[in-house]
């Protein structure tokens, strides 16, 4: 980028790029702690769910399924603290952490959303955002909170069939009966445990394919936290604040 | 006849011939069962010297009559004797002297005489399409009988899974509308016993505890009686062992499965006769519902102690819980996803659903490079052109 500006010629004065710090330090914690745990929860839920390993010999020299079920479980925990993390920085952040919220009971989110949409439909770009666009935030609203806390919370459910009666139990053991039972909630855990890969695939289409073609640095944001902006993408962020 | 010139259960069993010491064997092995403390054991004798039997009326809906069958073979000596002496069983389909009109009388008689004292025992559950003619039980529908009985009962007992959740009979279609008898009865106290059929010692326990106690025992989320779970907090000690014979519900099959070492280390049954199914190996891959499921037959187990289903190399087919027949099919891990078009196993599903997805990007890239081959852009605003076009 610095190349770039060094060639261009504008006024002094005038600042048409520019850099900055979008995503604070807990968005890109909660970001990299939900990526290793779910990773860790998809493969060890498939272990769990279909057993594949079959180890010789007594039980007592083998705990496979005892070492994958603790690592399942020690993983949901990281992703509900992720969760936590992220819940918790959407009040104390800056406000392109509350960007990805869909503000329904706010005119300029819809009018964001109609743009976005409009946008989209003709095969464009659309506006550039540093924080998520309204569309992009109702996404992420459904497939990674939604979802996440539909994984985390059935998936305590499931945790507390251990310990009926325990911490989790009293909290969120209603989810049992509500599914119908714990066979139908264990099919709606694994189930949905898939939307997951599908965001994955998308997700990280999408980033590669963005910060590929614009050379924009996306990939990096989620790193080192800084974004580029070009004159008029900070406008688009107004919606939000 | 009042309550109180009633015999009480001791004066029957003596009468039957049963001696002291059976008899407070069998209170302390209830007792036990039920989880509570040695130090109760004597309110529990108390109650069976002196306290009136209850009066139990016991109604048969849609059912197989399995937890009746199951209930006279139970593993203590007196424990079917105790049951069928313990309550004044005054009405009872299959077990009763009187018959015909007589039988009707005797049921109406109960209610009239111990207004909100009898205890209501249902075994089975009621249809309710059409009026509820597809169980009818002396030309009137079970459905009526079941909601005049229950309103002045003092509690309703719904034993096994049919009245407890349905089981068979409201298995999907459930084309008679059978339903539960908590979905049928309202204010009305009722325990839930599922299990099919339910073990005579846990009918025995719920029984204990009511004429012991004076109250229904604590309950869980489906109902079931849950019995001092917080004890087990506190309960670390020798007494633990007896509480964990008595937590019917409060621990799966599948924490006190004899296989459960297998399941941890991972060697699992993968076929009928294979290797591991000869050595007793976990039943998991082959649709156990242990993990699933809370009852007390592994520790009870059934006729006079006999066996279990995995004991006997099958896997749990979790009955004693909600919908299980609809959970199947039995021999699959996980049921499948009940999404009209897609009766599918949920792996099925995710994968199709991965690879549409892996293909509408994998289609998106391919039109990317190709468009960039053929010189045109990818719509217009484009940064990375407008950066060129400035440089």
């Amino acid at each position: 980028m610095a190349t770039s500006l060094r060639t261009l010629r504008f006024d002094p004065g005038e600042i048409r790029y520019g850099r900055r710090y979008v995503w604070e330090f807990p968005i890109r914690l909660s970001h990299w702690l939900t990526v290793a745990a779910v990773i860790m929860l998809f493969w060890t839920g498939l272990y769990i769910s279909w057993p594949q390993l079959a180890p010789s010999g007594e039980p007592w020299q083998h705990f496979v399924m005892g070492y994958v079920r603790m690592i399942h479980f020690i993983s949901g925990y990281v992703l509900l603290i992720s969760f936590l993390i992220r819940s918790y920085w959407f009040w104390v952040g800056n406000n392109y952490a509350r960007s990805g919220f869909p503000f329904v009971w706010k005119a300029s989110w819809w009018a964001d959303l109609k743009a976005q949409a409009l946008k989209y439909l003709k095969l464009h770009r659309g506006n550039v955002h540093l924080g998520h666009n309204a569309m992009g935030g109702l996404a992420y609203t459904i497939f990674v909170i939604g979802l996440g806390w539909f994984m985390i919370l059935t998936g305590l459910a499931l945790y507390s069939e251990s310990n009926p009666g325990g911490f989790w139990s009293t909290l969120v053991g209603w989810l049992i009966p509500l599914f119908g039972g714990s066979m139908q909630l264990r099919m709606w855990h694994h189930t949905v445990a898939w939307s997951f890969v599908v965001f994955a695939v998308i997700h990280i289409y999408v980033v590669m394919f963005d910060s590929g073609h614009y050379n924009n640095g996306l990939i990096s944001s989620i790193v080192s936290g800084f974004k580029f902006w070009e004159e008029g993408d900070l406008d688009n962020d107004r919606w939000v604040s | 006849m009042p309550v109180h010139t009633r015999p009480s259960t001791y004066d029957l069993l003596r009468a039957h011939g049963v001696d002291r010491r059976s008899f407070l064997k069998f209170c302390t092995a209830t007792a036990a069962a039920l989880g509570l403390e040695p130090a109760l054991v004597p309110q529990v004798v108390a109650a069976m010297e002196n306290k009136p039997r209850l009066p139990v009326i016991w109604l048969h809906g849609l059912e197989c009559t399995c937890c009746s069958e199951s209930f006279i073979r139970s593993s203590h000596l007196i424990v079917a004797d105790i049951v069928l002496n313990m309550i004044s069983l005054d009405y009872d389909d299959t077990l009763m002297a009187a018959a015909g009109h007589q039988a009707e009388e005797n049921r109406k008689r109960i209610m009239k005489e111990y207004p909100g004292n009898y205890i209501l025992a249902v075994e089975g559950n009621a249809p309710t399409k059409d009026g509820g003619v597809y169980c009818t039980v002396a030309g009137e529908t079970f459905l009526n009988i079941l909601q005049e009985t229950a309103a002045g009962a003092k509690a309703v007992i719904a034993w096994g899974s049919c009245a407890s959740n349905g089981c068979v009979q409201a298995a999907r279609p459930n084309p008679t509308g059978a339903r539960p008898v908590h979905e049928l009865i309202s204010h009305k106290a009722i325990i839930n016993v599922p299990v099919c059929p339910p073990i005579a010692e846990v009918m025995t326990g719920v029984i204990t505890y009511l004429l012991t106690f004076d109250k229904l025992p604590q309950l869980d989320r489906f109902g079931r009686p849950s019995m001092f779970y917080g004890q087990r907090i506190h309960d670390k000690c020798y007494r633990r062992s007896f509480f964990d014979a008595g937590q019917f519900v409060e621990q799966r099959i599948h924490d006190k499965c004899y296989r459960r070492s297998f399941f941890d280390a991972g060697q699992f049954v993968e076929q009928w006769d294979d290797d591991g199914a000869r050595k007793g190996w976990c039943l998991y891959k082959m649709g156990c519902r242990g993990p699933m499921t809370y009852n007390s037959c592994s520790t009870f187990k059934w006729n006079e102690g006999v066996s279990f289903p995995i004991g006997s190399g099958h896997p749990c087919i979790g009955c004693s819980e909600e919908n299980f027949w609809d959970n199947g099919p039995f021999y699959q891990r996980l049921s499948s996803v009940p999404v009209p078009g897609i009766e599918s196993t949920p792996d099925r599903v995710g994968k199709v659903l991965a690879t549409i997805t892996a293909v509408g990007a994998g289609a998106h890239l391919v039109s990317y490079a190709a468009r960039k081959a053929s010189g045109k852009n990818s719509g217009g605003g484009d940064a990375a052109a407008v950066q060129d076009s400035k440089e």
